[in-house]
């Protein structure tokens, strides 16, 4: 893999020799707010460079400078030895520094060809559009970066967003590029369109271009990059060798405590009785008879892969009550139960952390207090009155023992960032004490800090006994929390890996059936 | 533009919080604005007389907007209010003229027929709409047919009338210079605004409106809160038959048309989001009173007809446009 | 009755079939429009020709009635159906005085006898349409013109009057406003206020009160329905005014104890009940043979007071 190479070059590299730009104590203010509070790194030629950090970190507005969107306040940035202070975005063109941001600027109704030559659209004697060089311009430029099988003619319109993105890139390249950019690359891809993009960003690189990678996902970090640069409130933390670092190292820069020891220090826990069994358990959209079986012990946290559709969601809903059930029985501590819906499940010592919480886990115009109060409302009420200030103790409690981060517990909730949002549904069921929690993508959208955090009070609870059911879509998560983790596909469970098993690789392979339990190869 | 406060955009407050406390003085400033207006340039628009005509004059409109505004926190529309106060007028009428019948047996019974009527009503809009997920506006704009139908056939098209006279006394008794019905009315608008921010129903009402799914799979029966917010409605539309007979002496078959669209007027000039989940009684009171006001105020101007039609027209937009400015601020 | 209505609806959905329409006996068909059946006077009407249909005997009554005052469409569609069916009369009350001329027209050129009555087509539509259609009915205007001349009377001349009016644009409420405007000059009144209430009672007591409130001198009102006369004699309750003289139009039930005890001054009937079977014996004698009818064949209208 490119990865390996990397390692190796970035070991290997002349330190100063190499520096193509180098940022010192750069500041930016807008109005009292500090975006960028002393920021230094320094980029090398032909590396792949990650930035990294929470959500207004100083990520952006560095791209934003570095691409003449912003002038800065102090600091110095300089660019191959001389001073750079680009005064427009088409400055920073001119001395070859090229951004591709996460929303794309293509125009979607011409050709990609038109697209890529945008800039300076080439002209015959006459004055006329010259097509003919405007197509071959493009050809070229997606050749060099190995898109063979775009046609230049086609609209962008026609492709898909992974394509857009790599016309993006070409697009930037075809001028002669010294830094790429790429903000967020990787945000509305695909697993394999990802790779895609990596292979070019290898492409990219072994031409002597450096790139810069803005990402939230360590695991591509770790994956392509040769460096990280750590942002946590607009200062740079540290900038590391990928080969001489760990995840957890790069978190702890990033949240600036020791989340991932708290982590590892809540491994190993018992496993005890049976939670919950299903038995060929079948929601409507199954297609199969058969259904799923499966049991989840107190104690134990089991992962559910899966690629999208695979039935994942549609199971834990039914088994929450809240999906029609066609056949198939539950146990809850060995009895058969009916659910007919979410308010059975939710007496029987079951909560479902849903997967959208704008749509189904918060309501967000209301209260903190309110929406963590949502599933308990006997607690907060007498006779059906509400009882404000029992709410109101009731979910400070709740957020400190989550490190909730808040104004006022009457905020509404909409004012919290997404991993506090997160931690508010969490809170809603926590309260409830539930035997058995199953959770849908428990950390989409959240940052990297707030994912760590929520990581340890799910181990924490299973340490506690609570049995998890945790569906994600994201394999370090799982990898990273399960005791064992189920593969699912077309609404069958196609295997099933124990810890020590854990790989990437396998769960994709059950994931896509290639490796059919006792199937055909 | 990115800068690093890592808070969000702050969305809209809560139905129950400073949003809305802003939002109230809003409305109320607009009425003040409307009152301080009439009072300068019209003659008598400040004398006691007027301000019980005006009392009396908003009182169906606010009983009707006040079920009504349960209907739109939930995210629902309720157009059949005006048919189904008509419908529980006649049924009223004919109870209350049953021959050979105390006069105070009759007015119970007339009054119990016509919150009966009203709830019923306003029950199977609830059951019909929430139990196949259908647009309540639909099925409530087919309720106002069934109900105005129901009206017409229970009457035969006649207009009822010589009622006791210990009930039409009712319709037009004061309680220092109060007009009685209207005291009826507020203790109503107390009696929701109790209910909506004091009680576990309440809330969950704010709560299905701004996120129907959430409620659900937090355990609470959605079903039934949602048939509950339309039956409350046909409720109110029932007292505020009782309220119409009680102030004309007569039921007609034929009353209350239009109506809805006054109450609902008033519920989102009060400021109560048409999308549900957000609003307050309190404001659907300061909006019926808008609209009461605008009304007297612009006779009282000597404006003919036709361009007082118009400028109520310009209000309502007005309001929801200054409800829109008021929400953004809010929000800052 | 109710089954009747639906029943007359049905008949006339039932174009395809129309050649049916002559009935086994023989006898004449009439095809009755009538305007919104929700009205207590066109039901009232509607009444007084089924009974009349089955006093006589000798004729076959179809009536059709509309949802609303304004629905005109349903009322061109019931002429149009009715000549499909070929009925011998069509005997109409428009709700609209020009849009009802040209179906009307097509109806009188398949022979089929027209008579118009309740609300005179329009003159100038006719002649547009070079159609000439006799109108049956009360003069709205000469009513008004009466109840308006009692209230005149009563507060004497220079006395202070108010209007409440019914729906713009309708043409009866309009000739009656005209009545009314009439009998202010006649008497030498000083016409304050004139306002819509759209025929309704709930709209005419917040108007009228409002009216009041505005001009606290007024001495006499008129309306152009019983219905809102209803609503004004409930304002001046509210308001504790014994001292304001009322009158109304129509003559409707409920006004009966009022006139009866002085809230009401005086209303004018114009003998609704009878006014459809008038027109469909005046159709009939056509049908039989009888002279075209011309021009407006004025019915009897009558001022009703306590004495």
């Amino acid at each position: 893999m490119a990865a390996t190479q990397s390692f190796e070059q970035a070991a290997n590299s002349n330190l100063a020799a190499d520096e193509i730009l180098h940022v010192d104590n750069l500041r930016k203010h807008f109005g009292g707010v500090k975006a960028l509070d002393g920021v230094s790194f320094s980029l090398r030629r032909g590396e792949v460079h990650a930035l990294v950090g929470e959500n207004g970190a100083g990520k952006s507005t560095l791209i934003k400078i570095l691409s003449g969107v912003f002038p800065y306040d102090s600091g110095t940035v300089t660019l191959d030895g001389a001073p750079y202070r680009p005064a427009s975005p088409r400055d920073a063109k001119a001395h070859g520094v090229q951004v591709v941001h996460q929303e794309f600027n293509l125009l979607n109704h011409l050709s990609v060809a038109e697209n890529i030559s945008i800039e300076a659209m080439p002209k015959t004697r006459f004055g006329l559009l010259d097509s003919a060089e405007m197509n071959r311009r493009a050809r070229a430029a997606l050749d060099a970066i190995g898109l063979r099988d775009v046609d230049v003619r086609s609209s962008v319109q026609k492709l898909g967003i992974a394509y857009r993105q790599l016309v993006e890139i070409a697009r930037a390249l075809q001028s002669e590029s010294r830094i790429l950019i790429l903000d967020e690359p990787t945000a509305t891809l695909t697993e394999r369109e990802t790779e895609r993009l990596f292979d070019i960003v290898g492409k990219i690189k072994s031409k002597g271009v450096t790139v810069v990678f803005v990402s939230h996902h360590l695991e591509e970090v770790f994956g392509i990059c040769d460096r990280v640069t750590v942002f946590r409130s607009g200062e740079t933390i540290a900038t590391e060798n990928i080969a001489d670092t760990k995840p957890q190292d790069v978190v702890r820069h990033m949240v600036g405590r020791e989340l991932a020891a708290e982590m590892e220090q809540a491994e190993n826990h018992k496993v005890g009785d049976v939670a919950l069994s299903l038995r060929n358990f079948r929601v409507a959209q199954s297609p199969h008879a058969e259904g799923v079986s499966l049991d989840i012990r107190y104690g134990e946290i089991v992962g559910i892969a899966g690629l999208v559709g695979a039935g994942r969601t549609e199971l834990l809903r039914g088994i929450f009550g809240a999906e029609p059930i066609v056949s198939g029985t539950i146990e809850r501590d060995g009895v058969a139960v009916q659910f007919s819906g979410p308010r059975d499940a939710i007496a029987s010592g079951i909560s479902f952390v849903t997967e959208d919480r704008k749509d189904e886990g918060l309501i967000l115009d209301m209260p903190i207090a309110a929406n963590v109060s949502l599933a308990s409302m006997k607690r907060v009420s007498t006779n059906g009155f509400l009882r404000p200030a029992n709410e109101r103790k009731l979910a400070e409690e709740a957020g400190a023992n989550l490190r909730l981060k808040y104004g006022k517990i009457t905020d509404p909730v909409a004012s919290l960032s997404g991993g506090n949002q997160q931690k508010v549904v969490l809170a809603k069921w926590l309260i409830r004490n539930p035997k058995v929690l199953i959770l849908d993508e428990p950390t989409r959208g959240v940052d990297v800090g707030a994912k760590a955090e929520i990581y340890a009070i799910l181990k924490r609870l299973a340490q506690d006994g609570v049995a998890l059911l945790v569906v994600s879509s994201e394999m370090p998560e799982l990898m990273t929390l399960a005791d064992r983790v189920v593969v699912l596909a077309n609404h069958q469970i196609r295997g099933e890996l124990p810890r020590a098993e854990f790989s990437q690789e396998k769960i994709l392979k059950l994931a896509y059936g290639q490796e059919n339990q006792g199937g055909k190869r | 533009m990115t800068t690093n406060v890592t808070k969000q955009d702050v969305g809209p407050e809560s139905g129950l919080s400073m949003r809305n406390v802003i939002h109230k003085a809003g409305i109320s400033v607009a009425l003040l604005g409307l009152i301080i207006f009439f009072s300068v340039f019209t003659e008598h628009f400040l004398t006691p007389n007027n301000i019980t005509n005006i009392l009396t004059q908003i009182t169906i409109n606010l009983v009707l907007a006040v079920g009504v505004t349960f209907v739109i926190l939930i995210g629902g529309i309720d157009l059949s209010v005006g048919s189904v106060m008509a419908f529980a007028a006649v049924v009223a009428g004919k109870a209350m003229t049953l021959p050979d019948i105390g006069t105070f047996e009759a007015i119970a019974i007339a009054a119990f027929a016509a919150v009966i009527a009203g709830t019923i009503c306003g029950f199977m809009n609830g059951v019909v709409s929430a139990y196949w997920g259908l647009p309540s506006f639909i099925i409530t704009l087919g309720m106002l047919n069934i109900a105005r139908g129901a009206a017409l056939h229970v009457s035969n098209a006649q207009t009822i009338y010589s009622f006791p006279a210990a009930f039409n006394a009712f319709g037009s008794a004061m309680v220092f210079g109060v007009p009685l019905v209207f005291v009826v009315a507020l203790c109503l608008v107390f009696l929701a605004w109790f209910v909506l921010t004091k009680t576990v129903f309440g809330r969950l009402l704010y709560g299905i409106g701004n996120n129907e799914e959430a409620v659900r799979l937090a355990g609470h029966p959605v079903f039934w809160y949602k048939v509950a917010a339309f039956t409350i409605c046909g409720l109110t539309a029932g007292v505020a038959a009782i309220v119409y007979m009680a102030r004309l002496n007569i039921a007609s078959p034929i009353a209350g048309i239009g109506f809805e669209l006054n109450a609902i007027a008033a519920v989102i000039i009060g400021g109560t989001s048409l999308s549900g989940g957000r609003g307050s009684v309190i404001g659907t009171l300061l909006g019926a009173f808008i609209i009461g006001v605008l009304a007297n105020g612009l006779i009282l101007l000597g404006l003919n007809d036709f361009m007082r039609q118009m400028i109520t027209g310009v209000v309502i937009i007005i309001a929801v446009i200054l409800d829109y400015y008021r929400a953004k601020y809010a929000a800052k | 009755m109710k089954f009747l209505k639906m029943a007359a609806i049905a008949a006339t959905s039932l174009t395809l079939l129309g050649s049916a329409a002559h009935a086994a006996d023989d006898k004449p068909v009439v095809g009755l429009v009538m305007k919104s059946l929700a009205n207590e006077f066109f039901q009232n009407m509607l009444e007084g020709a089924k009974a009349h249909e089955a006093k006589r005997g000798d004729y076959e009554l179809r009536a059709v009635g509309m949802q609303n005052e304004t629905d005109i469409e349903t009322q061109i569609n019931a002429v149009e159906n009715f000549i499909t069916q070929g009925v011998d009369a069509i005997v109409v009350a428009p709700a609209d005085s020009r849009a009802m001329v040209p179906p009307l027209k097509r109806a009188k050129e398949a022979g089929i006898v027209v008579v118009n009555f309740d609300v005179a087509l329009d003159t100038k539509a006719k002649e547009e349409n070079d159609v000439e259609l006799a109108f049956v009915g009360p003069d709205n205007r000469e009513g008004a013109k009466m109840a308006g001349d009692a209230l005149a009377k009563k507060i004497g001349k220079g006395g202070k009057v108010v209007i409440v009016e019914g729906n713009p644009g309708a043409d009866n409420a309009q000739q009656r406003k005209l009545g009314f405007d009439d009998a202010v000059e006649a008497g030498e009144l000083e016409l304050l206020d004139s306002r819509t209430a759209h025929w309704e009672t709930e709209e005419a007591n917040t108007v009228f009160s409002n009216m009041l409130t505005a001009h606290p001198d007024i001495e006499g009102v008129m309306a152009a329905n019983d219905s809102m006369a209803i609503g004004v004699v409930k304002a001046l309750e509210s308001a504790g005014r014994t001292d304001i003289q009322v009158v109304g139009f129509d003559n409707v039930p409920a006004v009966g104890p009022m006139i009866k005890d002085g809230r009401l001054l005086a209303t004018v009937d114009q003998f609704g009940q009878e006014m459809a079977a008038n027109a469909i014996d005046m159709a009939l004698e056509v049908v039989r043979g009888g002279p075209e009818l011309e021009g407006w064949v004025k019915t009897p209208i009558k001022l009703v007071t306590a004495e």
